[in-house]
């Protein structure tokens, strides 16, 4: 390692006006890169890690303001720079891959006139004829060389995945001393997440390139990063090599956060250490250790006085003044606030379902979107393809279904279906031993009380402007007439259900966090005493440690009501944690479905498989796949499989060509695919 | 910790209320602070006016006609004695009331149609909005004029008639910014939810859809009530309107017109009250637009 840090950043410090007064966003930070070094900065949302971040390139909110300290960058200090000598680095120097591709790419520019931008911006290359060769080399370097319209096309005509690799190679230009990317998986694919994080590994060893690599997935930064830099409401409170951090970590927040992380592969649950209790609240924090309001160990001095960042050992620092003692003492407390075993909690539901048969049962469901062309012309039309097409499942009463599958597979179709917003083509779904009408319009008020529905997106699914109460409330006199003497009685208890004071019902949503807003979401579907919820991603666009929580009010509600619930998510960890059954979705079928111990252990869809091996875990290394994902061409999907594209072992004139059987392996365990049971065992 | 006492909730709410209403001031532009004033000002004359005006609008012979301005005529005598200053003064709560009322009845009843169309869409979305377009399609005065024709000679001068005229012109202009707005709003999973509950197509209109378009139909309704004065005015001009003696001020304009050559003052008086209060409504018109445009509680992150 160099003794000469590319980046270093030293106390600096960054406020915001806001109405509720200065919030120092980012607080006496020190941080520092070296050459060829991949630091990860890992943090819950609001804690500061993406204004750091855009410091890094000389850049800050409108409303932000740098208080002190300084940002160094090879020698020179960004703070004392002129706009025309920052523009100048930006790009050249120190580049950026931001979170989201989709509307980081100018759509209305073709992606060679995407690279030229930066290539004439920089004076790069003196002819076109160089700079197109100097592009087409960044092309291969970052896995699309063998694309050769890609230059021609626009933005929306590539995959994510492929936008993302396009932002990496624009980024790459200039051959910069570091690269700042900001989250820049969090919107893709677990799939096509792991070709982008096998990608820039390798191009950290081909080229030595530095990066500083934002993200609040610490599973994630076990695979990347060589140092890991802990961030908490503006301050670093740890920083160490991070293999180190995850054998040893010393601050309870980090601790606390790779508890957070869920398990796909291990079946060891009792081995995990706390969870993190509450959130992070910017408004309440206390003038010592900002960690305080949250930590189990928290002791008076620690409120007071300012941790500052100790050096314990080989350039692992820590701020907390009781580090020695929390190592000492961290078998004994790992044991203490310990969750129940899943294995227990299935043990009991197992139980359950001996007695009760299906809540719901969907049978051959399809759904066709066929956008807006006019009822006569259906007719004349081909019809486009099923968004699904031919699923059965059914989800028993007390036990959690999860729908599994990448973006694009039909999963929130499905529970659209379900829920009565959209009319399938075919199918039936029976709900409590009765056909249920298509359009939730005329569905009886029971029906509509017993399906309740929980949506992705809090921001959208609370009315902003109804207060937390009447939004709740309402759901409650139109579903379930209730004397209004009882109903904020009833608003009260169910808010404190999901552990949310009863003083929010006069608040309005833009007041809470945006996991407070999702539990409201929840509250406002539990009031009515539903016997089946849908939930619709609810967990993604949370933190780590608010997902924990969401997913422990999940689980009362089923253990002490005996709610069933249809969980619907991208996320395999997740799903491991809660599902007692599981149905593997892709492309609109239903490819595996079986118990959660069936779906997790042998024999596998290749997809499924494809899937587990997909999700970062700590420790593990991302596997080489660095090959482009296939293009998807108009496909038969009657009469083929739908996976046969992207499979490993695709048979040729057979799976292309006919549908999958579905073949039965014990119990409720399904699989659609040609490969015989040996060869589903050996899938890899 | 639980707090079992609502009101400190209430009480945040206010209190961050007349902090928004104040900072929002302080912030505002120079133009919106103009406008307001002056149209606080004929609020104040419009309700108070009455009482303080030194005589009665229609009391003749109150001094020689047309003898100029004086200390106890400032705006001014018309030809038949009138006190034009006391006049304009009585006019103030017509022109308001009239503006006013009309602007909310045309943009309440607009906005709730093009709530609905766009709710229901379909068929029924097609037919209302090609209604609409029809509507807008005939110039502002002209299809005020129509409907005052129409509505036959025994209504002319009637304020409720003028009140139907000016909201039926507004309508179907609110209809289509309604609709714009609410094709934003369907797709907000909130609305969902409330289908998925069962809730009536006016009950999610009402009370899902109409709080988040206030602020888009607030800023309508502040341009609007600021055309609108200008609207009445020149029906009253062109004999469309009140009829004298009332005094409002469009049609006292178009009364001393002829006069403008003999008494140039009697007709300053109306002519610079109407333009007072056209342009007070419209820069505290353009002061609320940007405030809106600015933070919204839906726009608010």
């Amino acid at each position: 390692m160099n003794v000469q840090p590319i980046l270093s950043i030293q106390d600096l410090r960054v406020s915001f006006r806001t109405t509720e007064g200065i919030l120092d966003a980012v607080d006496e930070v020190f941080v520092e890169v070296f050459e060829g070094e991949a630091l990860g900065l890992v943090g819950e949302s609001g804690s500061g890690k993406s204004t750091l971040a855009l410091q890094c390139l000389g850049y800050q909110h409108s409303k932000a303001l740098t208080i002190g300290g300084s940002v160094n960058l090879k020698g020179r200090i960004l703070n004392d720079l002129s706009f025309d000598q920052l523009s100048e680095l930006r790009g050249k120097q120190v580049s950026f891959v931001p979170q989201n591709p989709t509307t980081a790419l100018n759509p209305a520019k073709r992606i060679s006139q995407l690279f030229m931008d930066v290539v004439e911006r920089h004076n790069v290359s003196r002819s076109s004829k160089a700079a197109e060769q100097l592009i087409v080399d960044l092309l291969s370097k970052v896995g699309l060389g063998d694309m050769d319209t890609i230059l021609d096309r626009y933005p929306h005509q590539l995959s994510g995945g492929q936008q993302q690799r396009i932002c990496i190679a624009i980024a790459l230009i200039c051959s910069p001393d570091l690269i700042v990317l900001d989250e820049p998986t969090t919107g893709l694919d677990v799939t096509t997440q792991e070709q982008i994080i096998s990608l820039l590994i390798q191009l950290k060893s081909q080229l030595g390139l530095s990066m500083l690599y934002v993200t609040h997935d610490l599973a994630l930064l076990s695979q990347i990063a060589d140092r890991v830099a802990v961030m908490y409401a503006g301050q670093i409170v740890e920083i160490a090599q991070t293999e180190r951090l995850f054998k040893k970590p010393l601050h309870p927040y980090t601790e606390g956060l790779i508890a957070s992380i869920p398990q796909v592969h291990s079946t060891e649950h009792a081995t995990k250490g706390k969870q993190l209790k509450g959130f992070l609240r910017r408004t309440d924090l206390s003038m010592g250790c900002r960690f305080s309001a949250r930590c189990d160990q928290v002791r008076d001095s620690c409120k007071s006085n300012r941790q500052n960042l100790v050096l314990v050992k080989d350039a692992h620092l820590v701020a907390c003044e009781r580090w020695d003692e929390v190592d000492s003492s961290s078998q004994s407390r790992g044991t203490v606030i310990d969750r129940p075993e899943t294995e227990q909690i299935c043990g009991e539901s197992n139980h359950r379902r001996q007695d009760s048969g299906p809540i719901l049962e969907v049978n051959n469901l399809s759904v066709v979107y066929h956008g807006v062309v006019p009822r006569v012309l259906k007719l004349l039309t081909t019809p486009p393809p099923p968004a699904v097409a031919d699923v059965s499942f059914q989800i028993n009463r007390g036990r959690v279904f999860a729908l599994v599958g990448e973006s694009g597979s039909g999963k929130s179709t499905i529970a659209r279906a379900i829920g009565g917003i959209i009319v399938p083509e075919q199918g039936a779904i029976r709900f409590e031993d009765k056909v249920v009408p298509a359009l939730v319009g005329s569905r009886t008020r029971e029906n509509r009380k017993n399906i309740q529905y929980i949506f992705q997106n809090p921001d959208a699914s609370l009315n902003p402007r109804m207060r937390i109460g009447e939004t709740i409330a309402r759901q409650v006199e139109v579903l379930d007439g209730c004397e209004s003497a009882k109903l904020r009685r009833r608003v009260e208890m169910v808010l404190s259900e999901v552990q949310l004071d009863g003083g929010y019902y006069y608040r309005y949503p833009d007041e809470l966090s945006g996991g407070e807003r999702q539990r409201v979401a929840i509250a406002r579907a539990l009031v009515v005493n539903p016997s089946l919820l849908l939930c619709d991603e609810i967990l993604s666009g949370l933190d780590v440690s608010v997902q924990a929580n969401v997913i422990e009010v999940l689980r009362q509600m089923v253990s002490e009501r005996g709610v069933s619930i249809l969980f619907i998510s991208h996320d395999v960890a997740v799903v491991r944690e809660l599902a007692d059954e599981i149905g593997v979705l892709y492309k609109g079928r239903l490819l595996e479905t079986g118990t959660k111990t069936e779906i997790f252990s042998e024999p596998y869809h290749p997809y499924t498989k494809m899937l587990l091996n997909a999700v970062p875990q700590v420790g593990r290394v991302p596997n080489e796949v660095v090959t482009e994902e296939i293009q998807d061409r108009p496909l038969e999907v009657t009469n083929s499989c739908v996976f046969s594209q992207r499979c490993k072992y695709c048979i040729e004139g057979l799976c292309d060509q006919s549908l999958p059987p579905l073949q039965k392996f014990g119990g409720s365990h399904y699989i659609r695919c040609h490969l015989d049971s040996s060869g589903l065992r050996n899938v890899q | 910790m639980k707090i079992s006492c609502p009101k400190r909730y209430k009480n945040i709410f206010w209190s961050r209320l007349v902090r928004r209403v104040t900072q929002g001031w302080s912030d505002s532009p120079q133009s919106f602070k103009v406008g307001s004033v002056l149209l606080v000002f004929w609020v104040v004359v419009a309700i108070i006016g009455p009482h303080i005006a030194p005589y009665s609008p229609s009391q003749i012979g109150t001094g020689r006609p047309l003898s100029g301005i004086s200390w106890g005529h400032p705006f001014g005598l018309d030809q038949l004695g009138r006190d034009v200053f006391s006049r304009v003064i009585h006019g103030a709560h017509i022109v308001l009331f009239l503006s006013i009322t009309s602007t909310f009845c045309g943009l309440a009843v607009g906005a709730l149609l093009g709530l609905t169309s766009g709710f229901i869409g379909g068929w029924f979305d097609e037919i209302i909005m090609r209604l609409v377009e029809a509507l807008i399609s005939i110039p502002f005065l002209i299809l005020a004029m129509l409907i005052v024709a129409v509505a036959g000679p025994q209504l002319s001068g009637n304020s409720f008639l003028i009140i139907c005229a000016v909201s039926i012109v507004y309508l179907p202009r609110t209809a289509r910014l309604a609709r714009a707005a609410s094709l934003d709003i369907i797709t907000k999973d909130y609305i969902m939810v409330a289908r998925m509950r069962g809730e009536s197509t006016f009950s999610v209109v009402r009370r899902e859809m109409l709080p988040n378009a206030t602020g888009v139909l607030l800023v309508e309704f502040a341009t609007r009530a600021g055309f609108a004065p200008v609207l009445i005015g020149s029906l009253g001009f062109l004999g469309f309107g009140m009829r004298p003696p009332t005094p409002e001020w469009g049609l006292m304009i178009s009364e001393y017109r002829e006069l403008i050559f003999l008494a140039p003052e009697i007709l300053a008086g109306p002519g610079i009250a109407l333009a007072t209060l056209v342009v007070g409504l419209n820069l505290c018109t353009d002061g609320l637009a940007r405030i809106f445009g600015r933070s919204g509680r839906g726009a608010k992150s």
